[in-house]
């Protein structure tokens, strides 16, 4: 196990050295002055002020879905269930169009877009509870609801964009997901609210093993089933929020990133859901850094001036891929 | 799938055949439809009182009522009824085919792929005659559940086909999204409102383009309707009547494809029509099979559309709203509440569309949880265990 965890260290610490090359304007040779503590001003401030804040906002905002979809998963015992799907990720992305369409937030205010967002996820959240009434317990239900009320979300959201055109082009950016521009400002404020959340989500790790076990044997266990879900649930949404309002609506690393923990690191979540954290930022560093490359061949390629590749695009992508994947490995199920 | 839920179903049929449709079912919907015509064709400015519209429907060139009315709102509304109607008929196919009562084509990339053909040549700045644009949105149709279906692989559980669309559907999507990101704000805008779904300022040109394709779609669809309700004992019993349930399937399919393509082509991806009108039209009528739910589909579609489009064009005037939102916000709505209700009465007509998605999932314990003590066999039970999608039979249970 120890093993593993060093294999998926180093692999985030690959996946941050890339990033920290990818970008356009400076070749690595200069990156690699720059922190040796060389360059002239402006390298410096790419390095400090541009790159290396991307490079922490993408490695918290993955952790945090990482952990999000693996407690929502485990409490919904629905290995469908990701943020995406339970309503939280399009209330998030309402929540922070609304407030930004308002003149509420923009772009120099990020604490007004994560208080939003975090609103806006929690009442997507609420909606879900209500909505699926004295069917909560069931997951298929829940499961079920979650799609309906993304699907109103998302409609409530096109209505906004569409009362404020003015925002649309900034707007898009978060619906796809993207770690363009993100300064210090932003992980100053990613970071508090990760931790805290992750850490509420660690101290439920050991109630969330025994749920997924199913609810009459955690019963059984002496567990109170409906409040450690609740609680797991609470944690799932906060975390999901404080990712949305730093990167936008990242496809699929939430649905996706949980499964790759437990097949690494197996059922008990005391050990798969820093392994979730790991690999959720592994993967949207990498796909951050990968999302560089590309951009910069393509505008070479296809001979455009500007062409920028947002990261959820890549995530997406991959994360259909590999659902195709698991899809094909399980060939006498049905889902 | 094997043989206890398919004599289930079967049996189900029976007690059901006895039931009679909802009778207020034709004079509701003939009254909607009367409803949202006048609505459609007397509201906004200049707004023609409904005694009024007859003379404006005669005079069509000589009078800006006329003009406005037989120019302006009757296509419209013609290509609300007419893409209402495709929308729901697919729906209630790939619904029958997939025996899946969350099959609609959002879900099967269908429609993402249909927009993408569409919107790609805008972004990169491709001048393409009209007449070719329904080529491009069934191409990218076709590639979109075309990749769907050789994805999932051709003998696999429908839900299989469905979580692999899903999955289609997001990518198609990721790449919609890509080339907004890429466009100017003008093109932004435009792109933004095709993809929701909208029915503004499209004229007769684009009613007539639709002609064609109804009339290879409607004989398609007599055809395929009687074999449709076959399928739904699942394939067993199916192979067994002498229905080969793979190419049955995949013409079920293609024919949803040239449903709902070139609607998606002139109107863009309006959603949640095709899971709306099926689910009403079975509500409404609990005994009947598939070769009875198509018009009555439909129809149901035609009206959803037609409704919807009203507050599209009237709700935030000078702003036009697309109607692909308005079908969501009131869409979805109504289908929970149609689930609730279908909930609470645990006997109702849902049982006869419920018993189909029983089929799917057997009852009984659900196996493959992974316990703690066995680490490494945890993934496996990521597909498995509860399915969202066969979710509608724990509502009819």
């Amino acid at each position: 196990m120890n093993r593993r965890f060093g294999a998926l260290v180093a692999l985030v610490v690959v996946c941050a050295c890339a990033e920290l090359l990818a970008g356009r304007g400076l070749s690595p040779s200069v990156v690699a002055d720059v922190l040796g503590g060389g360059g002239d001003a402006t390298e410096r401030h790419i390095v400090f002020q541009l790159r290396l804040p991307r490079l922490l906002v993408a490695l918290g905002a993955g952790a945090c879905l990482g952990v999000a979809g693996l407690v929502l998963q485990s409490a919904l015992r629905n290995p469908l269930a990701g943020p995406e799907v339970t309503g939280v990720t399009p209330g998030a992305v309402l929540g922070a169009v609304t407030a930004t369409g308002l003149g509420l937030a923009g772009w120099e205010s990020p604490l007004a877009v994560v208080v939003a967002a975090c609103v806006g996820g929690c009442t997507g959240a609420t909606l879900l509870w209500l909505l699926a009434g004295r069917g909560r317990g069931d997951p298929e239900q829940t499961a079920l609801h979650g799609v309906l009320v993304s699907a109103v979300l998302g409609g409530l959201t096109a209505m906004v964009l569409l009362v404020a055109p003015g925002e649309l082009g900034s707007v898009v950016q978060w619906l796809v997901g993207t770690t363009e521009g993100r300064v210090w400002q932003h992980w100053h404020l990613l970071w508090p609210w990760a931790l805290a959340w992750g850490a509420a989500a660690w101290l439920l790790a050991g109630p969330l093993t025994l749920l997924r076990c199913g609810d009459e044997l955690a019963a059984a266990a002496g567990l109170a089933t409906g409040r450690a879900r609740s609680l797991a649930l609470l944690c799932a949404v906060a975390l999901t929020a404080g990712a949305v309002a730093a990167v936008g609506a990242l496809g699929f690393v939430g649905l996706l990133v949980p499964h790759v923990a437990v097949a690494v690191f197996g059922a008990d979540l005391r050990v798969s859901l820093p392994g979730s954290a790991l690999v959720g930022a592994a993967v949207v560093c990498g796909s951050d850094a990968a999302a560089q490359l590309l951009s910069r061949l393509l505008a070479a390629a296809l001979d455009f001036g500007r062409l920028t590749l947002p990261v959820g695009a890549l995530t997406t992508c991959l994360g259909a891929a590999l659902l195709m994947v698991v899809v094909r490995r399980a060939p006498s199920r049905t889902f | 799938m094997n043989a206890p839920p398919a004599t289930e179903a079967a049996a189900d049929d029976v007690t059901t055949r006895g039931r009679r449709a909802v009778p207020w079912q034709l004079p509701l919907l003939v009254s909607l439809v009367a409803v949202a015509s006048g609505c459609a064709l007397s509201l906004g400015t200049p707004y023609v009182q409904l005694y009024r519209l007859p003379g404006a429907l005669r005079d069509a060139d000589s009078t800006l009522a006329g003009i406005v009315v037989t120019e302006l709102r009757l296509p419209r509304l013609v290509l609300a009824l007419a893409a209402g109607a495709c929308l729901g008929a697919a729906g209630l196919v790939l619904q029958e085919a997939l025996r899946n009562p969350l099959a609609i084509p959002e879900m099967l990339g269908v429609s993402s792929g249909a927009a993408f053909g569409v919107a790609a040549p805008l972004v990169l700045a491709v001048s393409i005659p009209v007449a070719v644009q329904p080529l491009l949105a069934i191409g990218g149709a076709v590639l979109g559940g075309g990749l769907t279906l050789l994805a999932a692989g051709l003998g696999r559980s429908p839900s299989a086909v469905l979580l692999t669309g899903a999955a289609v559907a997001a990518a198609l999507q990721a790449a919609l999204l890509v080339l907004m990101v890429m466009a100017d704000q003008l093109d932004l805008q435009l792109i933004y409102r095709y993809l929701l779904g909208s029915l503004s300022a499209r004229t007769w040109d684009d009613v007539t383009g639709l002609w064609p394709w109804l009339l290879v779609a409607v004989p398609a669809l007599v055809l395929c309707a009687p074999v449709l309700s076959v399928l739904r004992l699942g394939d067993e019993d199916a192979e067994a009547l002498g229905v080969r349930a793979q190419r049955a399937r995949l013409a079920a399919l293609a024919i949803a494809i040239v449903l709902i393509a070139p609607v998606t082509a002139v109107c863009g991806p309006v959603a949640w029509v095709g899971f709306l009108a099926p689910h009403l039209a079975r509500r409404l009528n609990p005994g009947a099979t598939a070769v009875g739910w198509l018009p009555w589909s439909a129809a149901w579609g035609a009206v959803v559309v037609a409704v919807a489009d009203i507050p599209a064009r009237l709700a935030l005037v000078p702003v036009e709203t697309p109607v692909g939102a308005w079908t969501a916000l009131l869409g979805v709505p109504a289908g929970v509440a149609l689930l609730r209700s279908g909930r609470r009465r645990p006997t109702a007509p849902r049982r006869a569309a419920g018993s189909v998605a029983v089929s799917l999932e057997p009852p009984g314990p659900r196996g493959s949880e992974p316990s703690p003590e066995t680490p490494g066999h945890g993934h496996r039970q990521e597909p498995g265990g509860e399915p969202g999608w066969a979710a509608e039979a724990g509502e009819a249970r």
